[in-house]
């Protein structure tokens, strides 16, 4: 049974950090909460359905078509509305969440064009693999390693390239002192288009990696903007190490409070969690934007 | 190489910078002096462009009316409404007044961070050069720039901007808040930095006495308006600004 919660309770954590790993980095970076983060997440899940099926693409092929749209579709929302609410946080967050509204709505719509809508239990993304294998006596499919080895990656990946590339530095020099990094000549613009294609493929990977284990539902969308938000905020919006931390504290309790109260309480495990974070610690986990000032 | 003239700004309806002209000479260090308030980092703002960055975020907030007019005329063309970015691809790059070092990074991502504008070669002939003048920072190179000192930041400050292969470097107020000793080393190698890499340095300080040794030609402001520019020699005789600039 410990051993059990210690596998699941990995698997869980890391599906976590993946779904909020691309939503922090918007955030860092541009101080922009992508509220379609979500719905990018089932677009992805749909698209790579769809090329599956209607085009009958090959897997591989049709994963890596999708997330390459994802990429662009998030540029396309910086460049078309949020570049026009730069600022001003509560209208960023309303229009995110309109474009999440189109998209989630959009595909469950019927009728237009002979479009069908996405609804209903019938849209399932095959494992990467079959089978399962044992590890240390309890069962577990490939599809939850690959979860596991798939969200290190995305982690290391990104830590090398915000930390040894010269986008990815000037990112992170954006997400410092933005007026600093201006004079530097880095563009506060291109900077955003850059991070929410990135977000938007992130959210998509992480799509494609554990909708396999369930079916693709619209309403997904909106559980996995939750997840996100619950992640950053109880991490520390921004934070990398934060976001990571918080994924395996909400990872755990999720699967220890099903394992001993049951399934139900998940979702009041995670309210409780935000709820008790912002009494205690409002700027998260490891919020410390105000920690380090500036010696005069 | 830059040639302001006429140049008004306006906060709402305060003036902050009021009918400015000025140039700024090739290789050459140029000083402006001036009070607390007197303009100069609204100055160098306007030069390097941050104001419309300033302009555009106030106008969105719904704040302060921010008003540029005249003209800033740099090699030849008018930058006075050209993005920051662009600016900064010309070559006009800004150290800012209190430093402004990333904190989470350290020196050495601080200094590769500058060099976003820089080829691979040129990054690297920088790095061994700020490490050749700045030979402290070679030590902290791990360290991240929250917790270097004053004096170290503004060291990173001057290399990071240097990363950014300026052809006008815009020093505001670099040796605000540092020893006296310090102060002396800065200026000295801010000498070095224009002797040896021919690059045309504007400074802004608040007491002339420490880099009035090592400018050309200055300009006093004052309430936002230039009342007088001379050669450093002249200005050191003007009784005024004596008494008021140079603490003589």
């Amino acid at each position: 049974m410990d051993i059990h919660i210690l596998i699941y309770g990995t698997v869980n954590s890391v599906i976590f950090a993946l779904i909020a790993v691309g939503f922090t980095l918007v955030y860092g970076v541009s101080r922009l909460p992508n509220f379609a983060h979500g719905a990018l997440y089932v677009l992805v899940g749909f698209l790579t359905w769809s090329f599956i099926h209607d085009l009958k693409m090959n897997y591989p092929v049709a994963i890596i078509l999708s997330l390459i749209i994802s990429a662009f579709l998030g540029a396309i929302i910086y460049r078309l509305v949020l570049i026009r609410l730069r600022g001003m946080a509560t209208s960023e967050i309303i229009a995110s969440f309109a474009v999440s509204l189109i998209i989630l709505e959009g595909l469950r719509m019927q009728g237009i064009g002979g479009f069908k809508g996405f609804i209903g239990p019938f849209y399932i993304l095959p494992p990467f693999i079959e089978g399962k294998m044992r590890i240390l006596g309890v069962l577990i499919d490939f599809q939850r390693l690959i979860i596991i080895g798939g969200g290190l990656a995305v982690v290391s990946l990104l830590w090398l390239f915000t930390h040894h590339t010269r986008i990815g530095l000037s990112l992170r020099g954006i997400a410092q002192d933005e007026r600093a990094a201006l004079m530097l000549g880095i563009d506060s613009d291109r900077a955003a288009v850059i991070a929410l294609s990135i977000g938007s493929a992130l959210a998509g990977l992480a799509a494609v990696i554990i909708l396999p284990l369930g079916n693709v539902t619209a309403e997904a969308g909106y559980r996995v903007l939750i997840y996100a938000l619950a992640v950053c905020i109880i991490g520390g919006l921004g934070s990398w190490a934060g976001t990571v931390l918080a994924s395996f504290v909400l990872g755990f309790a999720m699967i220890v409070s099903t394992a001993l109260f049951g399934a139900v309480w998940e979702s009041v495990v995670l309210v409780g969690a935000i709820i008790l974070i912002l009494i205690l610690r409002p700027s998260g986990l490891l919020g410390k934007q105000k920690e380090l000032e500036e010696r005069v | 190489m830059l040639e302001i003239k006429n140049l008004m700004v306006f906060y709402e309806n305060a003036i902050a910078i009021n009918n400015v002209n000025m140039r700024c000479k090739e290789g050459v260090i140029t000083g402006v002096f001036g009070a607390n308030s007197a303009g100069k980092s609204t100055l160098m703002y306007t030069i390097s462009g941050i104001i419309l960055d300033m302009k555009k975020k106030e106008k969105m907030r719904g704040g302060e009316r921010i008003t540029v007019l005249g003209s800033i005329t740099y090699d030849g063309s008018d930058i006075l409404n050209m993005k920051p970015s662009e600016r900064a691809k010309k070559g006009i790059i800004l150290c800012p007044e209190r430093r402004r070092i990333f904190p989470e990074s350290t020196t050495l991502e601080n200094l590769k961070i500058g060099g976003y504008l820089a080829t691979r070669a040129q990054a690297k002939k920088t790095m061994e050069y700020v490490f050749a003048i700045f030979p402290a920072l070679r030590e902290l190179k791990g360290r991240e720039g929250g917790f270097l000192s004053g004096g170290e930041q503004q060291m990173l400050a001057i290399g990071r901007a240097l990363m950014a292969q300026p052809k006008l470097l815009l020093l505001d107020e670099p040796l605000l808040g540092l020893s006296p000793k310090i102060e002396a080393i800065l200026a000295r190698t801010v000498k070095d930095i224009n002797r040896e890499t021919g690059i045309t340095i504007l400074i802004t300080e608040q007491y002339a006495r420490p880099i009035l040794p090592i400018i050309d030609y200055a300009y006093v402001l004052e309430n936002g308006g230039a009342v007088l520019e001379g050669t450093s020699q002249e200005l050191m005789e003007n009784p005024d600004v004596k008494s008021a600039y140079f603490g003589l």
